[in-house]
């Protein structure tokens, strides 16, 4: 009798597991989706990482965003323009009217200058140094403000207008503590709740400004799930509806699922591999060296054996990024070319060096296609002592002019998102102009070249697109011709996957996991 | 009585300083948060601001006693990464991991006791060799491997049990079962050998003799001898499963305390990672201390 109560016991445990599926995964109106990571902070004036757009960029807008043909589109703002002198530029900008806030408030010019003192302090932004330049936000009236400037500023352009909309009058009722549990913003989602490490619940907003592009559900909730096998076990097991980081190894199998779309596409990330060539010790120092390591590497083959083929090699700059040079290829394969220039430099026997490696997987298998660099450098002579290094050491090493250890002393495994669709200017100042102590020009740089520099600091003044876009051709050709700023390598490939129950229209914001349009289909 | 938890508590705090030293200077000798912290282009002025704001450029000691009187208050500041009180970080967390560790802690005694007992009785027989199969593979089998296989089975094959996730006491099973198999080796070889050292003494001998029912006999009188060592070797488990939760949590995104402070070791989130492990050490020291008492509950002796 025992025996069969256990029995029982142990059959209804199952019996009632059996509704797993329908508990969690999306009911008529609800999209349940799964993340790889989480942001941290639900204030964009607070925001320190990309990963923090994931969740910001639901809710909240800017003046422009990117559409999802990765072009431009006025958004917040219904016109703006560059006026004013070619030393002293005035944004002038015109919002689009009729904008509520989740709370009912009219988005206001006072909501943008509330965002930009915001952005200025200290204590609030870790984006201070974007504000730097704007000496006056002059509101003309409700739908009207100008942005002075003391020095022309092309980052405040290629960052889409730089501000977002952020609800004045709310926060001084509820102050920021307030605002961090309960979030007001003007975008298509509201937010509900939040467990962290857990998951995210939003609403679809009603009063939301843009009839066109808006969701076509009621709730969204976002799940985060770490683990990459995982992830896709809760796809497979209908627990989620969508999941982005599909794992290279598993794409193959993910796509042949029946009733799954997927979608491909470039993440924002570039990768290169940099070295001292700043130190006039250093074998790095010689451009012949530079130029050996460049076709040292069979990157192709590296995309396509360690990387499953997803990835993207550039030169410089990636497709569709501004500035793209189709004729600009990278340096072709040619061991036995480079070890001629190794010996013309000098190294007829190569030379060891240290190696450094970067161990955490800020992106698919990177200590893996760091392997591979290391082992195709070996094979031309460039012998590496290799050091494995996790983030927050590979960050620290990196960084010039820190307390501490000595500066970087060999090959290092480096990237520096020029983002999406993308625009080279603020990776170019950190890795290509040489490194200036106090001025954040070449944080993380270990070039020294005169004429690098002259063009990097012109960048960054000319805010006229076909002017930027000629200068930025130009630039990419001297650092590809002399190898500085390191040896562009790949662009990561990031693809998700959904069952095709859901109408989901990609848009690149947070690296394309923005859900501006998605519903479910009957 | 008194005097064990009056001495309990004071080596409890004793530790507890102790710990809370140790963290404090091995977390601030891996590494500078702050750069970890602002874009890669910020200039250097904006990181000397932000490691003045932080309290970062102050002598490690004046830190640590900065600290201390703060700790000693509750608070243990704002964790860097999430910029909310740290402490409120990590108790809103520690609940899940104190349930899934109590969930495979129970799994595991629930599998172990049975195992050992019945391995002691029918020694040499097939249900002995059989405990030791299953308590081995426990033991041989990573978690996080065991993590993946029970989903596989569980969660995508048959869609019994959900994949991940902390929602209903369902989605428990799994990570318990893949956090609790380790120790079920250990925990049944110490039953097994203490049973079978009780089972061979003389009062055992002579129980049988005067012909009192071997399941008493196993269960009333040698099974409660036969507890004490397990006791002692329970609480270190327990401990293990609340600081070792880590992997597990990670593979089945169970929102717990482990995962939250390892990566704040990573991202070098001082307040969190001072506040996470400063409340485990806490919880690691009382659950130790309570297998103390319990020694004394077990054994009358140890009372006198």
């Amino acid at each position: 009798m025992r025996r069969a109560s256990l029995l029982i016991l142990a059959l209804s445990l199952f019996g009632s597991a059996q509704p797993s599926q329908a508990q969690t995964s999306g009911t008529n109106d609800t999209l349940t989706v799964a993340f790889a990571a989480e942001g941290t902070t639900m204030d964009p004036a607070r925001f320190s990482a990309g990963v923090d757009q994931y969740f910001i960029s639901q809710m909240f807008e800017q003046l422009v965003r990117f559409g999802p043909d990765l072009k431009p589109v006025n958004w917040l703002a219904k016109s703006w323009s560059i006026q004013g002198t070619p030393d002293k530029p005035i944004i002038d900008v015109h919002l689009r009217p009729g904008v509520k806030f989740h709370n009912g408030d009219p988005m206001t010019s006072a909501d943008f200058e509330f965002c930009f003192q915001r952005l200025k302090d200290p204590k609030v932004s870790r984006w201070t140094h974007l504000q730097a330049n704007v000496e006056q936000f002059e509101i003309v009236d409700d739908l009207h403000f100008r942005l002075h400037f003391s020095a022309p500023d092309a980052d405040y352009v290629v960052g889409n207008l730089q501000l977002w909309a952020l609800p004045k009058k709310y926060f001084e009722q509820v102050g920021d503590e307030g605002f961090a549990k309960a979030p007001v913003g003007t975008g298509p989602w509201k937010f509900v709740s939040r467990s962290i490490k857990e998951d995210i619940k939003f609403e679809a907003f009603d009063g939301y400004w843009n009839k066109d592009a808006r969701p076509a559900i009621k709730n969204l909730t976002i799940k985060i799930i770490p683990e990459d096998l995982t992830r896709v076990a809760a796809f497979k097991a209908g627990n989620v509806d969508w999941i982005d980081a599909v794992p290279l190894s598993e794409i193959d199998n993910v796509k042949k699922m029946p009733g799954v779309k997927t979608f491909t596409a470039i993440s924002g990330n570039n990768l290169y591999i940099d070295f001292p060539s700043y130190q006039p010790t250093s074998p790095f120092n010689k451009e012949k060296v530079r130029q050996a390591v460049a076709q040292a590497i069979d990157m192709d083959a590296i995309i396509k054996s360690v990387l499953f083929g997803q990835g993207e090699r550039y030169e410089q700059i990636g497709k569709g990024s501004t500035g793209y040079d189709a004729n600009l290829k990278p340096y072709p394969y040619d061991p036995k070319a480079a070890k001629k220039l190794l010996a013309e430099a000098g190294y007829p026997n190569g030379f060891e060096t240290p190696c450094y490696n970067l161990t955490t997987p800020r992106e698919p298998n990177i200590k893996e296609y760091g392997e591979a660099v290391i082992a195709y450098l070996g094979a031309v002579g460039i012998r590496c002592k290799v050091q494995g290094l996790e983030y927050a050491a590979w960050i620290n090493l990196g960084r010039r002019g820190r307390n501490g250890p000595p500066d970087m002393d060999g090959v290092l495994m480096w990237m520096w998102g020029q983002g999406l669709p993308g625009d080279p200017a603020t990776p170019w100042a950190g890795h290509l102009h040489s490194f200036v102590a106090g001025k954040g020009w070449g944080s993380y740089s270990y070039s020294d070249d005169k004429k690098a520099d002259d063009m990097v600091e012109k960048l960054k003044g000319v805010m006229e697109p076909e002017q930027r876009e000629a200068l930025i051709k130009e630039i990419a050709q001297y650092a590809h011709d002399n190898v500085l700023g390191g040896v562009t390598t790949y662009r990561p490939v990031i693809t998700f996957a959904w069952r095709d129950k859901v109408d989901f229209r990609p848009w690149p914001a947070a690296n394309w996991r923005n859900f501006q349009q998605v519903g479910l289909k009957n | 009585m008194k005097s064990v938890i009056i001495k309990g508590l004071a080596n409890a705090l004793i530790s507890i300083l102790g710990a809370s030293l140790i963290i404090f200077v091995i977390s601030r000798l891996s590494g500078d948060p702050v750069s970890l912290m602002l874009p890669m282009e910020a200039p250097k002025s904006a990181i000397d601001a932000l490691r003045q704001n932080l309290g970062l450029d102050l002598p490690i000691w004046q830190q640590y006693l900065l600290f201390l009187s703060h700790a000693a208050r509750g608070d243990f500041g704002n964790s860097y990464r999430w910029q909310m009180p740290a402490l409120q970080l990590v108790f809103e967390r520690l609940p899940a991991t104190i349930e899934l560790a109590a969930a495979a802690f129970s799994f595991s005694v629930l599998l172990a006791v049975p195992l050992g007992v019945l391995s002691a009785v029918y020694r040499g027989l097939w249900i002995d060799q059989v405990g030791r199969i299953i308590a081995m593979t426990g033991q041989a089998v990573p978690s996080f491997w065991l993590g993946l296989v029970l989903i596989l089975v569980f969660a995508v094959g048959l869609g019994w049990l959900p994949a991940f996730g902390a929602d209903s006491p369902r989605h428990v099973i799994l990570p318990a079962i893949s956090l609790g198999w380790y120790p079920v080796a250990a925990q049944t070889r110490i039953i097994r050998s203490s049973m079978l050292e009780v089972l061979d003494s003389d009062y055992i001998r002579m129980g049988r003799a005067v012909g009192t029912p071997e399941r008493l006999l196993i269960w009333k009188y040698a099974f409660r001898n036969a507890l004490l060592p397990l006791v002692t070797i329970m609480g270190v488990y327990f401990a293990a499963m609340l600081s070792g939760a880590f992997v597990v949590e990670t593979v089945f995104a169970w929102p717990g305390l482990g995962r939250t402070v390892v990566e704040a070791v990573f991202s070098r989130d001082y307040p969190v990672v001072q506040a996470g492990v400063l409340i485990t050490s806490i919880v690691f020291i009382l659950s130790n201390f309570l297998v103390d008492l319990s020694y004394s509950l077990i054994d009358p002796r140890i009372r006198r």
